[in-house]
């Protein structure tokens, strides 16, 4: 399989996303710290579901989705 | 610009004046108050931006301010979603830099 950007905010590809599983990230938070998938612009709003559909598939377990955390999309700090 | 993508049946109903904007220093023509990623398409142009990460073209991917991609520097605000910003007269819009922010 073609190596796929999953996160296109970020540019991390479909074989780190794997690599990050095997390092032993359970849920979509763990791939995020590992090597920023879901940490760009869009936050997360593009590649969450397919990590999250990934990691089940590599471990077999459900894996939670992350939490909304505020602000949910990029404000210019001028505006807050 | 010589690249013109709009159907001809919205070219013969619409009687509004195109107007002119920029993006990168190229001056393009545009319907006032449409999207500014759709009038830049209109013209031919799909790269909005590149990649931060991989330098490959970025475009609109989603073109309802879903995802992000379309982002560019719009009158000195950077990260402006060009799919869901009406364009007006005089516009300046560029391909921003993912890392460097001007004028916010």
């Amino acid at each position: 399989m073609e190596d796929v950007i999953i996160c296109r905010c970020e540019g991390v590809r479909y074989s780190e996303i794997l690599a990050s599983i095997l390092e032993g990230a359970s849920a979509v938070p763990g791939v995020k710290k590992r090597n920023r998938a879901g940490m760009g612009y869009c936050q997360g709003r593009v590649c969450q579901r397919v990590i999250n559909e990934l990691i089940e598939r590599e471990t077999g377990q459900p894996a939670p989705l992350q939490r909304a955390q505020a602000p949910v999309r990029p404000v210019l700090l001028g505006d807050m | 610009m010589a690249a013109n993508f709009r159907l001809p049946v919205a070219e013969s109903s619409e009687k509004r004046e195109q107007i002119a904007f920029t993006f990168n220093g190229q001056q393009v023509m545009g319907y006032e108050g449409e999207p500014i990623a759709v009038a830049l398409w209109a013209c031919g142009i799909k790269t909005i931006r590149s990649c931060g990460a991989t330098a490959q073209p970025r475009g609109v991917y989603c073109g309802i301010g879903h995802c992000y991609e379309c982002r560019a520097q719009v009158d000195g605000v950077a990260n402006v979603r060009t799919c869901m910003t009406p364009l007006s007269r005089g516009t300046s819009v560029s391909s921003s830099s993912d890392w460097h922010i001007e004028g916010a």
